[in-house]
């Protein structure tokens, strides 16, 4: 990641920066004073970086305990006269939506941006909504760079106009601005304004009916003059050769696929190239080159947002041009270079592609095995699954595990297979205030984060105790967010500065809303683990009434990098491979990534690998790991949570 | 050449974002346009991992399949997964090293089974043992530093950076003299295959 000294450069320097830290940047320019969000990828960075320097610019930036938290603190900070941004992965807009979609009838008084980060392809998220559409239903602007140096102008930007116009605007980035790293030049920071004055309006921030109905009806009259505000937007909406009979519209990141494929197939002089940062709404003056088109071609990633309206407008103007979209570029997945070019030449009527950008390649395929992501070495979670499954079988229930976001929805992957459900944020104790009052002779068992209980695991827990759900909960409490790079959370009694705070208790929440069987285990103990689940399970059977189980131990990458920073060694274990028979249980049924096979299908220890917690001593059946060498003291420190 | 497209594949953990990171920076430090495309979250929990680097005229942060220049691999298995980007007749280099996936009952392909077939598609194969490589240098961490020694020994990036300005940003990281070791190792004792 940037360094502070990096992110703070003098004006015109240019540095290499990831698109988030770009981002992070733009907002500093802009004189940000206010940043909300949760942590998700791909947008986490931009708040770890502004929270990096956040106490030297004396502004406050923070992980909200969801992204709807984070959306209502931004619109207070901004209603008090702040900059102000909130930030998150595009389906955390869904869990903001609600603020959101009122956010453009109060409009806004200091300069107000959400940043949704898409994440086209799926690489780390359940869907690939595309939130452009989100623009479209609020009347809240949307834009989109090209790329990470652009997206840093483009956000700064953007408080400018906010502040101008008094309306939010919606920053769109994508897995492939976020996370690339391109050259980022510098402009400078202002003085940065952290505190303000709320002007009390009631008819304007109190949308009861009589006043919604009246800020409806004034967002309706305004939004010409947002559109007007647009028509000239350069360099981020531009033309590019006008004049040209044949004529593509790419949208944001589409544009540098489409610019680089016109440049490749020799077709760049011969197109004009109309570059969108603002696929909603599109102004008048973008579509200009249109009205002498023979052809047009929208490049867009994911959904045709630009497409439907360009249609919709060139019948409104009584336009003749064959206009071309998603007929020709993948609705599906990210866009790649090869699959642009494709849908350029095939609308240029080239019948063939230079071989480095056809997409095809002469290599015969061999089999090779899958390495899917993997539970770390020393990760508490492959104790709680190990226990689990060992509980589930005593108790003899058939068990469907309802899952949820994060580290532990690796548990879906053999050996484990005991996530049956993963839908979305907190939706384990959610589908399991279903499948309790529905399933005949199987038993629902959600398994939640402690990251996720608090983001939205709560209100399901509440449900379950009201509503007298008989389903067991079992909180995996690592005590850090660990899927997106190990951020504070409610729990861990740090902020996102790192400042100390009151570290909330998970097991205090449960009893205090009503769960009567509140319990916890170490799961670096499988024995005790095992049987903490079955007594519990067993209380859900006879009872019928929700139990909590919390599995307390700390994140291995977390003791793993403050062992490292001060010096602490952990303990070394070796098989002894004269009791070893090779049965495979610690490789094949407890998967440790430490454990390697020797040809004989004997098992050895990678030290480099291992982090010394031992389960796997514990697991295997005929004694052979054992420790050679202890570990210091502090070392069994760091794991106590 | 007006561009260079570099695939950096390996198993999540292994140091391909800091490689491809200096890699990145001491470009913009030479003038030189980059794109550098990570894949984060998820798949660096031990999952295999692809990193695309783009040198020179470039706007498109990803490179096509059968469109790479070099393939960098840090890893054996992840290399030979990877190979379809790299374009007929293109550049390797190779981490003479297998890492076992961490899944119940894997096979796994033989170390030569692996170098043959990436070899039987690539016209120029270098090879290091950057594991040894780093730990001779001092920390098996370095191992990274060394393989980006041994595609800087390969000289395909003349005229886009130089060894001089990668060097410059390998001493702004954490245990300079052990990386700026591990990397001229890696340098000097790559061995070409073919």
């Amino acid at each position: 990641m940037v360094s502070k000294g990096e992110l703070l450069s003098p004006p015109g320097s240019t540095r290499l920066l990831l698109g988030n830290e770009a981002i992070a940047r733009g907002a500093l320019e802009a004189g940000v004073g206010f940043v909300a969000g949760y942590p998700g990828t791909p947008s986490t960075e931009i708040i770890e970086t502004l929270a990096k320097v956040a106490k030297d610019l004396g502004i406050h930036v923070e992980w909200s305990t969801n992204e709807k938290v984070a959306l209502e603190a931004v619109y207070g900070a901004q209603l008090s006269g702040i900059r102000s941004m909130a930030v998150m992965k595009h389906v955390g807009l869904n869990v903001a939506a609600d603020p959101f979609m009122t956010l453009s009838y109060t409009g806004v008084v200091g300069g107000t941006v959400v940043v949704t980060a898409d994440d086209p392809n799926m690489w780390s998220s359940q869907n690939e909504q595309d939130n452009r559409f989100y623009a479209l239903k609020s009347y809240i602007p949307v834009f989109e760079p090209s790329e990470p140096g652009e997206a840093k102008d483009l956000v700064k930007t953007l408080f400018d106009l906010s502040e101008r116009l008094e309306h939010p605007m919606l920053f769109r980035t994508t897995t492939r601005i976020s996370h690339v790293r391109g050259p980022v030049t510098f402009g400078g920071i202002p003085q940065i304004r952290t505190k303000g004055f709320f002007r009390k309006d009631r008819p304007r921030f109190t949308m009861i009916p009589a006043h919604a109905r009246e800020r409806r009806r004034r967002l309706i009259e305004k939004w010409p003059s947002i559109v007007e505000a647009l028509s000239s937007f350069e360099p981020f909406n531009r033309i590019e050769n006008p004049g040209n009979k044949m004529v593509i519209v790419s949208s944001g990141l589409a544009y540098s696929y489409t610019r680089e494929a016109l440049e490749h197939l020799g077709l760049y002089d011969k197109t004009t190239l109309v570059k969108l940062s603002t696929p909603f709404p599109i102004p008048d003056t973008m579509l200009e080159p249109l009205k002498d088109a023979e052809k047009v071609l929208i490049v867009e990633e994911l959904e045709p947002v630009v497409e439907m309206q360009v249609k919709s407008r060139a019948y409104e103007l009584g336009l003749k041009a064959d206009i071309h979209g998603k007929d020709l570029v993948p609705l599906i997945g990210e866009l790649r270079l090869d699959k642009v070019a494709r849908a350029v030449a095939e609308f240029h009527g080239l019948e063939t592609l230079p071989p480095n950008i056809s997409g095809q390649s002469s290599v015969d395929n061999i089999e090779l095995p899958a390495r899917p992501p993997a539970m770390c070495p020393g990760c508490p979670h492959r104790g709680t699954y190990y226990a689990l499954r060992k509980a589930v079988n005593k108790a003899r229930v058939k068990p469907v595990f309802s899952g949820d976001i994060g580290c532990y929805s690796l548990g879906v992957l053999p050996p484990f297979q005991e996530q049956d459900t993963i839908i979305e944020m907190g939706g384990s104790i959610g589908l399991g205030n279903g499948f309790a009052h529905t399933l005949s002779d199987q038993f629902p068992i959600a398994i939640i984060g402690d990251s996720t209980f608090f983001h939205s695991g709560i209100t399901g827990l509440v449900n379950a105790v009201y509503n007298k759900a008989p389903q067991l909960i079992i909180v995996l409490d690592n005590r850090v967010t660990g899927m997106t790079g190990e951020q504070p959370h409610p729990g861990t009694g740090v902020t996102a500065t790192y400042e100390e705070t009151v570290p909330i208790d998970i097991k205090k929440i449960a009893k205090a809303v009503g769960v009567e069987y509140v319990g916890e285990f170490d799961p670096f103990n499988i024995k005790e683990s095992s049987d903490t689940i079955y007594e519990a399970i067993n209380y859900v059977k006879n009872e019928r009434k929700p139990a909590l189980l919390v599995a307390r131990r700390a994140c291995a990458l977390e003791v793993d990098r403050r062992a490292k920073r001060k010096g602490i060694e952990n303990p070394i274990y070796q098989v002894v491979l004269d009791k070893c028979t090779g049965c495979g249980v610690c490789y094949n049924a407890f998967t440790c990534p430490a454990i390697m096979v020797r040809d004989d299908k004997k098992a050895y220890i990678d030290e480099t690998l291992c982090t010394g917690c031992g389960v796997c001593a514990e697991v295997c059946p005929f004694d052979a790991i054992v420790k050679v060498k202890e570990g210091d003291p502090e070392w069994y420190d760091l794991w106590n949570i | 050449m007006e561009r260079l497209n570099i695939i950096v594949a390996g198993v999540g953990g292994q140091g391909l974002i800091t490689l491809s990171n200096v890699l990145g920076k001491a470009a913009v430090n030479s003038g030189t346009k980059v794109l550098v495309a990570e894949t984060h979250g998820l798949s660096q929990r031990g999952g295999s991992v692809e990193v695309h680097v783009r040198l020179g005229n470039v706007y498109a942060p990803l490179i096509p399949v059968g469109g790479a220049d070099i393939l960098v691999g840090m890893e054996l298995i992840e290399a030979a997964r990877f190979l379809y980007y790299l374009k007929s007749g293109g550049v390797t280099v190779l981490n003479d090293r297998v890492i076992k996936p961490a899944v119940p009952g894997v096979i796994e392909p033989a170390r030569d089974d692996l170098v043959n077939y990436i070899s039987s598609h690539a016209s120029n194969v270098y090879l290091v043992n950057a594991l040894e490589l780093a730990e001779r240098a001092g920390s098996p961490l370095a191992q990274n530093m060394a393989v980006l020694g041994a595609l800087v020994s390969t000289g395909i990036l003349e005229g886009f950076v130089s060894k001089e300005a990668i060097v410059r940003v390998i001493k702004t990281l954490r245990n300079p003299e052990v990386n700026v070791k591990a990397f001229e190792l890696g340098f000097s004792e790559t061995r070409r295959l073919k």
